[in-house]
């Protein structure tokens, strides 16, 4: 089943808005995950298209990008190099997710993602006052995860199949306060290498099924030429 | 001997009380136990020690001296005296110690000595008793203590970071630019980082220590947090609205910087009943609780904020029903009539007596209140009057309780309301405008509802009748809608009675009555000019005690058609007004007629213009003429109009005319300095119908600027354009000109085209000498000279002198004719007037007694005017010294003229005196003689 909803990925008709970029305004942002995640803005619910998920992930990549960045600079955790930049992720940020089980995967990836950054909002209340910026990044950051995964579960092909909303369960959290600013640090450090590639891998596979089927459709219309 | 015992008896006293008082001296109890803890948590070093069981059971008085030392910073850190009375049930003695530093950070050691009250000695010190630091375990890298401490804004903290042993700290950094103090332990495994007065720039503090072995890396981190300790709850106080729900408010206070679970956290305790309060607190402007009271009804409530930083606690004692606070009423309905509004409510709290407060907001903007005095528990009805007909009223209500008042509730939701139509109140102001016309008067008819009248109704029209006094014939009647103001009839000469009523659907007003009186011949009313002020234009008029009104008239706006007509009445004791208009503009000339009204007849009395504020006039006067003399200058302008088009009343002229020197110095002017400093001359002219002026005492052939500019109230225009003129010759001046400059040319023609003669009647040709004559001889020469016999020729006219000083000076001197001197004039020169006839034959000898020689006086003036002498080739030839040693006096002659040029000094010296010229004979006489 996962197979099938992953080959479904094929770029069928060019309806993607311009690519939205980290230079974008905030209402284009706004627009795009209007359109990139259904039932957003109060229209009927209906299942996403692969080019919007695979919008929405390239989005989401910037954000992760912009998100890591704040947060580094905002908890002072540039105190020494490299502090957050692990090269060692989280073991469930480490695998690949654009395999034959690649939604499913993706999927539980999201899902833990989701807690993880309730836990670090948690954390971050303690730290900041209400309507601080990192808590309000944190917040939009948190609602995209969402929306992923309510597309991705939208591209699951009966209900039945979908996952369980419940989550796996975690590593017991750090309780001293710097340990956990560093563990989210160094959480959305790999979450944004992992949002990053995922894209990459996404665009990479679109370009390829793209020119797959653009060779196909020539194939097709040789002999009637001749 | 009974005496002697005593004494014996006393010395003894006393010896054993010195004995017993020395001993109690010198008695010393020293400590006998030690022992000390920490408390991390609290930071805190606990002390318990004790000392003899005697000095427990003398209950004596003692002082302990506490003395704490850090094992690395090798000083006493702390030192104090400890006061106890011991008793008898022998507890060992404590003392706790606050430190400022982590107790972790390293090794803390306690000595104790004692001293008896009564005693002067201090014990021996106890041995230290220390409690070790974490610098002297094992740890596996280094470590920061403390961590995560909340401190208060202000205060100092002091941080360590513990390297693992035998390892120097690299480093030991806040992640916040903020001055700390650091200094490391003498080892290098221990360092202190303190920073004062900290102060809250972000939520919290990171620190990072590092320290650096072998290459390896070993960090630790923690974090602290400044904030502050919570304020007092201000306006703590609670409420209810149904007696059983109490509702406690209060404001948060200051921000403490500490937030999530480090923020403050409200508790409230009821101190009757010695239970906490279950209620859920939520804060946002203001912070509030509810729980449920049950039947309790007199409460004590202690509310307690607490944070890491503090505590503080505010109380409220109360009584329920003295603490109602009643929800806000709902207004259902009302009923209206003309002056009336029934409200009816219905409110939540039954049971309670309320007493409400109903706001009543008028068009105007106007805000009353009512009480109502009814309780609302028998009548929800409250009744507001006095109010006026046909008009909208914005309504709420609010109750609070009516025993016990504590607070109003909020109010209910405004409602607006009209009251009911009436007949129209009060009448039409009324005033009318009269023109004559050709067998009548046409007259305009002007109405206003004025401060007595009140439409009273939504639909108002008018109704205007005329009929003719005298004869009571047949009215006419028009009537007009809400729209019209105004209204024009025709009427012929005889007297009219006009009346104006208003009418709504409900009925008519009370008429306005005009009377118009029979037409007579027109009147002429002197017109008056008034002033202006900033609040409008002031008029008064002469009271008149037969009125019983006065009224003035006016145009909003004079300059158009209609004008606006305005008017206002005033009361008959009124002599004055200001009068203003929302229309008044400045610059515009405004008319107002002021009238006398006595039985609705009213009388024009008199006539005021005048402006809101003058302005300067505009345009400035064209001159139109320019009369030019050598030294006046007449301007006019005649077309120039001073009437009501002027923004303000033209009250004269100015003419400035630009001075030829930088001070005005034109007659009769006064000098006038231009925003740009240049310097004008100034007349006045102060009557506005005088349109010509001269200016005089200009001077002849010279450019001159003039300008002229009308002047009013308001002053006048900046001065843009001028007029230049230049003044012509003066002819006396030509006249005297032309005797100084072509008289003198006329002789200068004439001289030039008679030079000839001229030149020959004054100064006659001279002939060469070597043309002459005289010299067309060939009986002598020497080299290229002639000589001339004197023998050979006869003289007309002869002239000696004869010097002696030249005899001696000139070697030559001696050559001369015989001897014959006549003095005259003291002169020694010798003139000799021979015979015309007188032929003499003189013979040349070479040794002369007498020097004698000949000129020719415009020779000599031709030498005189050709100063150099060098032209004469003569006179050249003449220098040649063997020449001039032997016979030929031009040389001589030379010299007078150019005595440097060959003689020396001493003759020339004496030429000067000696020598002149001789002969003026002409030459050809001379020629002819010789």
């Amino acid at each position: 089943m996962a197979q099938g909803a992953a080959s479904s990925l094929h770029p069928v008709t060019p309806q993607c808005p311009p690519s939205p970029s980290s230079s974008s305004p905030a209402v284009t942002k706004g627009l795009f995950i209007l359109w990139a995640v259904p039932g957003q803005g109060g229209r009927p619910l209906q299942p996403p298209t692969l080019q919007q998920t695979q919008a929405l992930v390239r989005h989401m990549a910037e954000d992760a990008q912009e998100l890591f960045i704040f947060y580094e600079e905002d908890q002072r955790l540039t105190i020494h190099n490299n502090l957050c930049r692990t090269n060692h992720p989280p073991d469930w940020l480490r695998g690949s997710v654009t395999g034959p089980r690649g939604l499913r995967a993706l999927w539980r990836t999201m899902t833990r993602m989701a807690q993880v950054l309730q836990n670090i909002t948690r954390h971050q209340r303690d730290l900041n006052p209400p309507g601080a910026e990192i808590l309000r990044r944190l917040a939009s950051t948190h609602l995209k995860v969402r929306g992923l995964l309510s597309n991705l579960e939208g591209l699951f092909l009966s209900p039945s199949s979908r996952p369980s909303r419940q989550p796996p369960p975690g590593p017991t959290a750090p309780t001293k306060v710097f340990r956990q600013k560093l563990e989210g640090c160094r959480t959305l450090w790999s979450y944004s290498r992992f949002m990053a590639k995922l894209s990459t891998q996404l665009e990479a596979r679109s370009r390829h099924e793209h020119r797959e089927k653009l060779r196909s459709q020539r194939g097709s219309q040789l002999p009637a030429r001749s | 001997m009974m005496n002697h015992f005593m004494v014996l008896a006393v010395l003894l006293t006393l010896r054993t009380c010195y004995t017993t008082y020395l001993e109690q001296e010198s008695i010393v109890f020293p400590v006998t136990y030690l022992n000390i803890s920490k408390d991390l948590a609290l930071q805190q070093l606990l002390v318990e020690w004790d000392v003899g069981k005697s000095a427990h059971d003398a209950e004596l008085a003692m002082s302990f001296e506490i003395q704490v030392h850090r094992t690395d910073e090798n000083t006493t850190v702390w030192t104090e005296f400890h006061n106890i009375t011991l008793d008898r049930s022998g507890k060992s003695l404590r003392w706790i110690w606050d430190s400022d530093l982590p107790l972790e950070c390293m090794s803390h050691s306690v000595r104790i000595r004692s001293k008896a009250e009564a005693s002067k000695i201090w014990s021996q010190w106890s041995l230290w008793e220390t409690v070790l630091g974490l610098d002297t375990s094992n740890n596996s890298g280094p470590q920061i203590f403390p961590d995560e401490k909340i401190v208060e804004e202000g205060s100092d903290i002091t941080l360590c970071c513990i390297g693992r042993k035998g390892q120097i700290i690299k480093d030991f950094i806040l992640a916040t630019d903020v001055h700390v103090l650091n200094h490391t332990s003498s080892q290098g495994q221990v360092r202190l980082l303190t920073v004062k007065n900290v102060a809250h720039h972000v939520p919290h503090i990171s620190v990072c220590c590092q320290e650096s072995s072998n290459g390896d890396r070993y960090c630790d981190y923690a974090v602290f947090f400044v904030g502050k300790p919570p304020d007092t709850p201000n306006d703590f106080s609670c409420q209810t609205q149904d007696m059983k729900i109490v509702t406690c408010t209060w404001s948060q206070g200051g921000d403490t910087y500490l937030y999530g679970r480090y923020s403050s956290k409200y508790t409230l305790f009821e101190e009757f009943s010695q239970k906490p309060v279950l209620c859920t607190v939520s804060c946002s402007e203001r912070c509030s609780c509810s729980w449920n009271i049950g039947q309790q009804r007199i409460c004590n409530i202690t509310l307690t904020v607490e944070n890491p930083l503090g505590k503080k606690t505010a109380m409220d004692v109360f009584d329920v029903t003295h603490r109602i606070y009643p929800a806000a009423p709902l207004q259902l309905w009302e009923e209206c009539t003309g002056t009336e509004i029934t409200l009816y409510l219905e409110h939540q709290n039954k049971g309670i007596e309320l007493f409400c407060q109903t706001e009543l907001l008028q068009p105007d903007g106007k805000v009353e209140l009512h009480n109502a005095s009814s309780d609302l528990r028998v009548c929800n009805t409250i009744t507001l009057g006095g109010l006026q007909p046909y008009t909208e009223y914005t309504t709420r209500v609010r109750c609070g309780a009516a025993k016990h008042f504590w607070r109003w509730s909020e109010w209910s939701k405004a409602r607006t309301i009209r009251t009911n139509e009436t007949t129209p109140s009060g009448k039409l102001d009324i005033w009318r405008e009269i023109t004559p016309v050709l067998g009548g008067r046409n007259v305009t008819l002007f109405w206003k509802q004025g401060t007595s009248f009140r439409a009273n109704g939504r639909s108002i029209s008018y109704e205007v009748t005329w009929e003719k006094v005298e004869d009571g014939s047949k009215p006419e009647k028009i009537s007009f809608s809400s729209v019209y103001n105004s209204t024009r009839i025709s009427i012929d000469n005889h007297s009219y009675r006009i009346s104006i009523i208003a009418k709504n659907n409900v009925n008519y007003s009370l008429p306005s009555v005009l009377i118009i009186p029979r037409a007579t011949g027109t009147e002429e009313v002197k017109e008056e000019q008034v002033n202006g002020t900033d609040d409008g234009i002031f008029i008064s008029w002469e009271p008149r005690h037969t009125y019983d009104s006065y009224i003035i008239d006016w145009c909003n706006f004079p300059m158009f058609q209609p004008c606006d007509l305005q008017w206002k009445r005033f009361e008959p004791n009124t002599s004055s007004a200001l009068i203003n208009s929302a229309a008044f503009v400045p610059g515009v000339r405004y008319n107002f007629h002021i009238y006398g009204s006595v039985a609705n007849s009213a009388s024009l009395l008199e006539k005021k213009t005048g402006y809101l504020r003058e302005l300067p006039p505009l345009p400035d006067p064209t001159v139109e003429k320019v009369e030019l003399s050598f030294n006046a200058v007449t301007l006019s302008w005649d077309s120039y109009h001073t009437n009501e088009s002027q923004p303000g009343f033209v009250r004269g002229y100015h003419v400035y005319v630009s001075p030829t020197q930088e001070n005005c110095n034109l007659k009769g002017s006064k000098k006038h300095v231009l925003p740009d400093e240049s310097v004008l001359c100034k007349y006045t002219i102060e009557n506005p119908e005088e349109k010509r002026y001269t200016v005089k005492h200009l001077l002849s052939n010279t450019k001159y600027k003039l300008a002229v500019k009308a002047y009013s109230g308001g002053g006048e225009t900046p001065i843009v354009d001028f007029i230049y003129i230049d003044t012509p010759f003066n002819s006396n001046t030509l006249y005297l000109l032309a005797l100084l400059v072509i008289v003198p040319s006329l002789a200068a023609a004439i001289c030039r085209w008679k030079m000839k003669w001229l030149k020959e009647w004054c100064c006659p040709v001279i002939p060469s000498p070597n043309k002459s004559k005289v010299l067309s001889f060939k009986e002598f020469k020497i080299g290229s000279e002639k000589v001339l016999a004197t023998s050979d020729c006869i003289p007309d006219m002869l002239a000696v002198d004869n010097k002696v000083e030249a005899q001696n000076l000139h070697p030559w001197s001696q050559l001369s004719s015989r001897p014959t001197e006549d003095k005259i004039n003291g002169h020694n020169s010798s003139w000799i007037y021979p015979n015309e006839n007188e032929e003499r034959h003189l013979t040349p000898r070479p040794t002369p007694q007498m020097h004698t020689w000949f000129e020719n006086f415009a020779y000599s003036s031709l030498l005189s005017a050709e100063s150099n002498p060098y032209q004469i080739p003569e006179t050249l030839e003449a220098i040649k010294p063997e020449l001039a040693a032997v016979l030929y006096q031009p040389h001589y002659y030379f010299d007078i003229y150019n005595e440097d040029a060959a003689s020396t000094p001493r003759e020339a010296a004496g030429r000067k005196t000696s020598l002149r010229y001789i002969s003026q004979t002409d030459v050809r006489c001379l020629g002819r003689s010789l």
